[in-house]
């Protein structure tokens, strides 16, 4: 019984070899544009959200507390180094970093903006975040004077390598206190704050020159995958902000949020498509063979198996919609994933707003199972408007028609 | 075998005008019959030989199929009677177009749950008896009429219903094809013992058959 159903079904939905491939084609493209947008657009966000926590949050970062709120080194923690040794040791910790920074107002030869000088050790920070992939000009040979500068801050400031720049702000004792740097490096991270604002140079140095002890930070930043570290070390840190990536960063989850509901709509369309595209081709197909409808209800095949088999037609046109929309969704994603979307043109704009110019997709299999589901569903859902028509049929009237 | 008792049709043509296409109709048929309905264009042989297959509903009176009453039951019962005691063969052979001869054979075996051996076994036995068998990878459309109208009685007598219902079935088809259709269906009757009820005014049937009942304007004569 099944199996003549599923014999029918399967002849009967390509029997109109035109109307089929045009259809399947038309779902496979939507799908394939779809799945596409759906990875370029996490690709996005994921990229954004992993350079964050590369260059600045980690995956939890400890604060003093208030200094986050009042911006003032005399909130700091006083025996960071010795937290982080002892937090080095645990075994979910994947790196450790420790970092001092300050907020006051760079300057070169024509220009001031209000910058963060942030103290650094760059050996840990590639070990960290792989700091050296941030590097968009230059190398990490400081020397004495030397510092590394934001893209943004470059541009703002008119800097060049090896141009000078006088960082000015406030030390431990509430003192004027201003420094001359040469830009021996200039950083890209996509992380707006560090863009836009950091100068960064060896921790030891922001130490002297802040009047501090060199095991004092204001930041210590954690790399870790494990999910309840932030609650042991609320627990164990009570008087020190234990603060996630998803903390500090709540615009970025709002992006996270965002990719969610846009992935609602991109299914939502895909549905649509496929809704309407089945819904027209049963219709007409339908129409095409209420004749042999009416004949097969005379000779005893019951309505509920004709409802089962125009269903199994329609669920094997989305099938080849979606098999298509898999292989065109995949190649473009592949190539999306390799050789990224270039926004040059738009890049000015798109960088100040924390992204980077080249979109890379991810790919990722739940775009494929979701469009099946919603694919599944809208085909099915597509034919009951037509089965109305072979619902309301007399097959007296049939068999009549040609007498 | 089936007992019509006082069955009355009427067609409600809109509101006013009604046809009473059947009056009266007391019949019986008996098992193995070859029998035909004949009778003016118009007088009401489909609309007897459909009341007889469950396909329409009759006005009143009562139709029984080996004593049990057929003719007032809901629509899934009388689906399955059609599947399950009828045969039919209509005017237009209505095959199913996707599928090869032999599947349109062995349809409404495998509606039933036939056994494919048994099937493949009964498909060719019939085949061979109406000279299709070496069409039996075609599709109905390759055929010619005679064919199909070979293939649709094929169709029918395969799942060896209690009666199979024929209306017009030689109208298409032109003399030669005519005769050898009813030679065919004559040699089932005899050497299957299947019963066959025929609704024609077409000589071919009419001299073929064993058991002639006339209608005029919806009443037995
Ligand atoms: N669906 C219908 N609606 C109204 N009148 C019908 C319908 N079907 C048949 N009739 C009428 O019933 C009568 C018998 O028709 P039918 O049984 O088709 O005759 P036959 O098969 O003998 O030519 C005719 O007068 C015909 O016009
Ligand atoms: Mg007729």
């Amino acid at each position: 019984m099944f199996k003549i159903l599923i014999n029918l079904a399967l002849k009967n939905a390509f029997l109109r070899a035109s109307r089929a491939i045009l259809l399947v084609i038309m779902i496979g493209a939507s799908m394939g544009v779809m799945v596409s947008i759906e990875g370029l657009y996490e690709g996005m966000t994921s990229n954004m959200i992993d350079k964050t926590i590369r260059s600045d949050s980690g995956d939890i970062s400890m604060f003093a507390k208030e200094y986050r709120l009042k911006n003032d080194i005399k909130y700091s923690i006083k025996n960071a180094t010795d937290i982080a040794k002892t937090l080095d040791t645990l075994e979910s910790v994947e790196a450790i970093v420790t970092r001092v920074k300050v907020s006051g107002l760079a300057q070169s030869a024509t220009k001031a903006y209000p910058s963060d000088l942030i103290g650094v050790n760059f050996e840990d920070e590639q070990k960290f975040g792989k700091f050296s992939d941030f590097i968009k000009e230059g190398n990490l040979s400081l020397g004495k004077y030397g510092c590394v500068v934001g893209v943004e801050l470059a541009k703002n400031l008119k800097l060049k390598l090896n141009s000078k720049v006088v960082f000015t702000s406030q030390d431990a004792n509430n003192q004027i206190q201003s420094k001359l740097f040469r830009v021996k490096a200039i950083i890209h991270t996509t992380n707006i704050n560090l863009d836009t604002r950091a100068i960064l140079t060896n921790k030891n140095r922001v130490s002297l020159y802040l009047g501090i002890p060199e095991t004092t930070a204001t930041q210590i930043a954690i790399r870790s995958k494990k999910d309840n570290l932030q609650e042991i070390l609320k627990k164990k840190y009570k008087n020190f902000d234990v603060l996630s990536f998803k903390d500090l960063n709540p615009q970025l989850t709002q992006m996270k949020t965002m990719t969610d509901i846009f992935n609602s709509i991109t299914f939502s369309i895909v549905m649509f498509v496929v809704f309407i595209g089945v819904l027209g081709v049963m219709y007409v197909s339908i129409l095409d063979r209420i004749r042999e409808f009416g004949i097969m209800l005379a000779l005893g095949y019951e309505y509920k198996y004709i409802r089962l088999q125009v269903m199994f037609e329609a669920l094997f046109l989305g099938l080849g919609g979606f098999i298509l929309g898999s292989i065109i969704g995949y190649l473009l994603l592949l190539y999306l994933n390799i050789y990224g979307l270039n926004l040059s043109d738009f890049a000015d704009g798109m960088q100040s707003f924390g992204m980077s110019s080249i979109l890379y997709a991810q790919i990722k299999l739940s775009y494929f199972t979701t469009s099946l589901y919603a694919i599944l569903l809208a085909s099915i859902l597509s034919v009951f408007i037509p089965l109305r028509k072979i619902k309301k049929l007399n097959p007296v009237d049939v068999i009549k028609a040609d007498a | 075998m089936i007992k019509l008792k006082d069955v009355q049709k009427y067609f409600y043509k809109g509101e006013e005008r009604e046809v009473h296409a059947l009056k009266n109709i007391n019949l019986e048929i008996e098992k193995g019959e070859f029998s035909v309905l004949t009778g003016a264009s118009g007088c009401g042989k489909t609309t007897l030989l459909n009341a007889i297959g469950v396909l329409d509903q009759i006005s009143s009176g009562s139709i029984e199929l080996e004593g049990k009453e057929i003719a007032h039951l809901n629509s899934d019962e009388k689906t399955k009677i059609r599947l399950n005691d009828m045969g039919f063969v209509f005017q237009a052979y209505n095959l199913v177009p996707v599928l090869n001869v032999r599947d349109n054979i062995a349809f409404i075996m495998r509606l039933q749950g036939y056994s494919e051996d048994r099937i493949k076994t009964r498909v060719l036995e019939i085949a061979q008896l109406l000279e299709i068998d070496n069409k039996l990878d075609s599709l109905p459309s390759l055929l010619s009429g005679g064919q199909q109208q070979r293939v649709a009685v094929a169709r029918a007598v395969a799942s060896k219903p209690k009666i199979i219902l024929a209306d017009e079935p030689t109208a298409n088809l032109d003399s030669k094809n005519s005769q050898s259709l009813m030679d065919m269906m004559k040699e089932l009757n005899e050497k299957e013992g299947v019963t066959i009820l025929f609704a024609s005014h077409d000589e071919y049937v009419v001299k073929s058959v064993n058991r002639i009942i006339k209608l005029d304007d919806g009443a037995l004569v």
